[in-house]
């Protein structure tokens, strides 16, 4: 089933505000049906595509399977974690996607060390980001979270049905004007 | 609100409001643009329908994505405005092309919003009554401050009035609160928020004649070799790494006990990294030295043309450089009679291997081959440990290869903050009680105050008694000092006040916080008073290359909050003093550059050209955006000419015009290890403390950013695995932190101690921990001493020499939801 962008909307933004020792779980995915206050101008996604991105039999604990979404360039990485995380698919909860587009100033990163669970050094500036926390900047110059892509499992197919905070270089997730979305999968 | 997740943000219309600005945070200071526009409206995602010209999504490197934490609403004038806050993609100087650190990057976080996480601003002027904060008018809280300074000045004297404040904010508001305290009240009870005393932070360079601020950014670019200690520049001094250090390729030899980012990244890339022993930086400074002139690597030219002679020495009339000054033959015959700076021994001492003390001797020095570009920076890791002796020793190291002065020459430090801190007024040092050996020392004003000779302290944009040496017991003689005379039992203003006279007579102590948010310090202040910031007033500051830039106000303060210059002025005036009638912040701004002549941050020029055109000082300044001026500034043909490094003339501050080596005594360095250092037969550690990547300094703002907390919901404690081990200890447990060993502001032992989450990592070698140093809640400056008697010769805290024992609490909750992943993974790792 594809979601709209206000399937996505985040409740409860003010989670974030304890101040001192207190326990902050990753906010991962809330999903509220709420009104955009913001109104779309200009969108040329209604909806995201639901798209298969790989498949669980082919993923290996510590394996980083790069795909496009939600259009074709858009970069992201699959990766099985070994470790049971909040939004985590698949068997073990631990199949997780995330845009590889820095979230500092865009560039593309490839180096995934598995032990840790970290995306990075990025080749620009060197953040690096905890793909089992959210995708949080673990160290380095990003201003946020990686953008999430959520993900079912179906069968044994990856499927990608959506993207949770903003992709690198977009002012609109939706609003992806000339370029070409990637299609829907079975 | 941050609107974290919404997968969107609204870009700014072509007809937003565009203002200049710098990043409120560390002192690379880089260059921001601000967009404010009435909420509703919109830009569009083509270039042509949006402030910043260009097509969305923007590409790679572009300078012009907005990220959802570069957003946020505001008020502008009462109306609802948004606001992005974005790195000037323009910029040609400090941050080219709009980048960014974490902590500048999501500025427009720090925005007062009152439905928002900045909801808790201080907006009102507040007197505890009945042990209880209730709001008052301005004019009654600026009345009872100006009465209960006259009072405490006429009955007890102008030492028992003080006033912390910050030594580098904004050339208005330092220039006007040190007008009031040291130009009007003339009184030697004022002290930075970093220090119990006024006075340098850097002597030993000071005394070698070299400016500590005299490199530019482009000298880290033009090096061929970076000396770096005491601070991870990735880290902390973000940009500068990673605009200037390092696409300039130098071969990077970087001194650091811990094995940061920076460590790495220079032994993945040809330099090394120096893990040295903490409080060891003279010994391996001087024993690469010792290497250098053992072989005859110095730069022999530097040397003998601009380092003083025996004889230059003694005609100086600053009795240090007489005293400690060192001619070049001194100083060889010194360093190479030293025992501990001979290799193998000082290998020992600073763990330090001596292959690699010979190795950076010569890289830094060319070896048997050309002397390269060397450039030497240094940051608190060095001068908070021993601060006088790792000052001159790392001078000494500088001027031995030539640094200074010239293309990617330069000896300097890299600065904690920003820099304006212009006084109005010299210090009084003739009425300080404080001397070393016969020569007047800056007042150690929290010695002064636990000894119960302070009346009225006025905390200014510090916490104050989270930030200073042994901060619980100073927070102990407060509560003893507060305990003394009534307590205040109404906001009717006469009672108020006699009931404040009262405790002063009484000999307690009555508190003014001046402040943006509450901090550690506000639950003992009597009188706070609500301060406006960044944002929501003109202000003018430097950088740590110099460069001096406009800080445009862009929103409304919150409430009824006020710049703090204003408060100033205000209490001045009510006291009767002149001087204190500014209009607006520019005209502070002018009147200062007078008191900037002929120093580092000279911009008088600027002023004066600026009358001469007709304009105010601030508007000048304006029309240089982002990319400023580097002082010290001067006129020649009418045009403003900079200033683009210190020494270029090869002359030096000194009477002679020339530098000069400086002895450090490693006697009394040893002496203090022993002090301060762990007792390995109490099971004691190392505890070190500093600065990290995604936060700032008391996290004012960052308690208040959705990001920082997520990535900090707690203070942490680097330890390493076999550390760990030993005690059973994992990620996420909660551990005590106790030292029974913490001197206080008088000399005392007694326990300290502070809670943090372990963090299980490498990036510490056994028996050294690092801590953040002002988490709120879990105070690190509780184990960390305040005995400044150990520094007679220039009253300056060791920081960075904290030791404790480790006791495990158990599980934290944290350890599932916090990361705990590697901080210090560098391109090019060979592992
Ligand atoms: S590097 Fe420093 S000045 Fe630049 S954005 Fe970061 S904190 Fe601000
Ligand atoms: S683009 Fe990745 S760190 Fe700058």
């Amino acid at each position: 089933m594809p979601l709209s962008r206000r399937d996505f909307l985040l409740a409860g933004t003010a989670a974030g505000a304890t101040i001192g020792v207190g326990v902050l779980v990753p906010l991962g995915f809330v999903l509220a049906d709420d009104d955009d206050a913001n109104g779309a101008t200009g969108a040329s996604l209604a909806t995201f595509p639901r798209a298969r991105v790989g498949s669980v039999s082919s993923l290996g604990v510590g394996d980083a399977q790069f795909f496009d979404y939600p259009y074709e360039g858009t970069p992201n990485v699959l990766v099985k974690l070994g470790e049971r995380v909040p939004g985590g698919v698949g068997p073990d909860n631990d199949i997780v996607a995330y845009s590889n587009l820095c979230t500092h100033m865009g560039c593309p990163i490839t180096t995934y060390e598995a032990d840790s669970h970290t995306l990075g050094p990025c080749p620009c500036h060197f953040s690096s980001f905890d793909l089992s926390r959210d995708g949080i900047v673990g160290f380095g110059q990003a201003t946020q979270n990686l953008a999430r892509i959520l993900l079912e499992v179906d069968g044994d197919g990856i499927y990608a049905l959506g993207v949770y905070r903003l992709i690198y270089g977009h002012a609109d997730n939706l609003a992806g004007e000339d370029l070409v979305v990637v299609s829907e999968g079975v | 609100m941050a609107g974290t997740g919404s997968g969107r943000v609204p870009l700014p219309p072509t007809d937003a409001v565009v203002k200049t600005t710098v990043c409120e945070y560390c002192p690379v200071a880089c260059g921001y643009k601000v967009y404010t526009w009435p909420v509703g409206d919109e830009g569009g995602t083509s270039a042509a329908d949006n402030a910043l010209g260009v097509d969305f999504p923007t590409t790679t490197l572009s300078g012009r994505w907005i990220s959802e934490t570069m957003h946020n609403v505001v008020r502008v004038n009462g109306e609802r405005h948004n606001v992005v806050v974005l790195p000037d993609p323009d910029a040609d100087v400090v941050n080219v092309g709009g980048t960014h650190s974490v902590r500048g990057g999501e500025l427009a976080q720090k925005v007062y919003t009152p439905d928002g996480l900045t909801a808790d601003r201080l907006t009102k002027p507040l007197l505890r009554v009945n042990g209880t904060l209730v709001p008052i008018s301005w004019d009654m809280a600026t009345d009872l401050v100006a009465e209960l300074s006259t009072h405490t000045i006429a009955e007890h004297g102008e030492l028992a009035w003080g006033m912390k404040i910050y030594s580098y904010q904004y050339y208005e508001n330092v220039f006007a609160g040190s007008k009031l305290a040291l130009g009007a009240i003339e009184t030697p009870n004022y002290s930075p928020h970093h220090a119990p005393a006024e006075g340098d932070d850097v002597p030993g360079l000071s005394d070698c004649g070299i400016d500590a601020f005299s490199a530019a950014f482009a000298d880290d670019a033009a090096a061929e070799v970076l000396f770096i200690a005491g601070s991870d520049p990735y880290e902390t001094k973000t940009v500068r790494f990673t605009t200037w250090q390092q696409p300039g390729g130098a071969t990077i030899v970087y001194v650091d006990p811990r094995r940061t980012f920076t460590a790495n990244y220079a032994e993945n890339s040809g330099g090394l990294h120096l893990q040295i022993v903490p409080g060891t930086d003279t010994a391996l400074y001087m024993a690469i030295a010792r290497v250098i002139v053992e072989n005859n690597w110095w730069d022999d030219d530097f040397v003998s043309q601009h380092t003083a002679s025996r004889g230059e020495l003694d005609a100086e009339g600053k009795w240090r450089r007489v005293e400690f000054g060192r001619s070049f033959d001194q100083f060889r015959e010194w360093i190479t009679s030293t025992p501990e700076f001979a290799l193998d021994r000082a290998s020992e001492i600073t763990g330090v291997p001596a292959d690699k003390i010979t190795r950076a001797a010569e890289l830094i020095s060319g070896g048997s081959g050309a002397q390269p570009k060397t450039t030497v920076l240094f940051e608190k890791g060095v001068y908070w440990s021993h601060n006088y002796e790792n000052t001159a020793a790392i001078g000494n190291l500088g001027l031995l290869v030539g640094a200074s002065g010239r293309e990617g020459r330069a000896t300097s430090r890299m600065g904690g903050h920003q820099r304006g801190g212009q006084k109005a007024a010299g210090y009084p040092i003739d009425k300080s009680p404080d001397e070393y050996d016969g020569h007047k020392l800056e007042m150690d004003t929290e010695r002064w105050l636990v000894q119960g000779n302070t009346r009225f302290r006025w905390v200014v944009g510090t916490n104050w008694l989270g930030a200073m040496g042994a901060t619980d017991a100073l927070r102990k003689a407060v509560v003893e000092l507060k305990a003394k005379g009534p307590e205040v039992t109404s906001t009717r203003y006469e009672t108020a006040l006699e009931q404040l006279k009262a405790q002063i007579d009484a000999g307690g102590l009555v508190i003014v916080h001046q402040e943006i948010y509450e901090n550690d310090s506000t639950p003992y202040a009597d009188i706070v008073l609500p301060a406006a910031t960044w944002g929501e007033e003109d202000f003018a500051r430097n950088n740590a290359e110099r460069r001096l830039r406009i800080y445009e106000k862009f929103m409304d303060p919150p409430g009824e909050a006020r710049p703090d210059w204003q408060i100033f002025a205000e209490v001045g005036r009510k006291m009767g003093f002149d001087g204190f009638d500014w209009p607006d912040t520019n005209a502070i701004f002018e009147e200062a550059s007078e008191k900037s002549s002929g120093g580092r941050r000279d911009y008088a020029a600027l002023v004066e050209k600026a009358k001469a055109d007709g304009m105010r000082g601030h508007d000048l300044l304006r029309t240089f955006g982002t990319t400023g001026l580097q002082t010290p500034l001067s006129l020649e043909g009418g045009e403003l000419v900079e200033t683009v490094r210190r020494h270029a003339d090869l002359q030096f501050n000194s009477d002679s015009g020339k530098a000069n080596f400086v002895f450090a005594d490693w006697d009394a360095v040893a002496t203090r290890n022993e002090i301060l250092g762990p007792d390995p037969s109490k099971d004691e550690v190392w505890v070190l403390n500093g600065r990290v990547n995604a936060v700032w300094n008391n996290m004012f703002d960052f308690v208040r950013r959705q990001n920082s907390v997520e990535r900090w919901p707690s203070n942490f404690l680097e330890i390493n695995p076999a550390d760990a081990d030993a005690r059973g200890i994992v990620n996420g447990d909660l551990l005590s932190i106790e030292s029974d060993g913490v001197l206080d502001q008088l000399g005392r032992a007694h326990k300290g101690g502070f809670t943090a989450v372990a963090y299980v990592s490498d990036i510490v070698p056994p028996g050294v921990t690092f801590t953040y140093f002002m988490y709120p809640g879990s105070p690190a400056n509780n184990i960390t001493s305040a005995d400044s008697s150990l520094q007679p010769l220039n009253l300056r805290y060791n920081f960075k020499l904290g030791k404790g024992s480790i006791t495990n609490l158990g599980p934290s909750g944290l350890a599932e939801s916090m990361s705990f992943a590697p901080r210090n993974l560098a391109p090019g790792a060979s592992s």
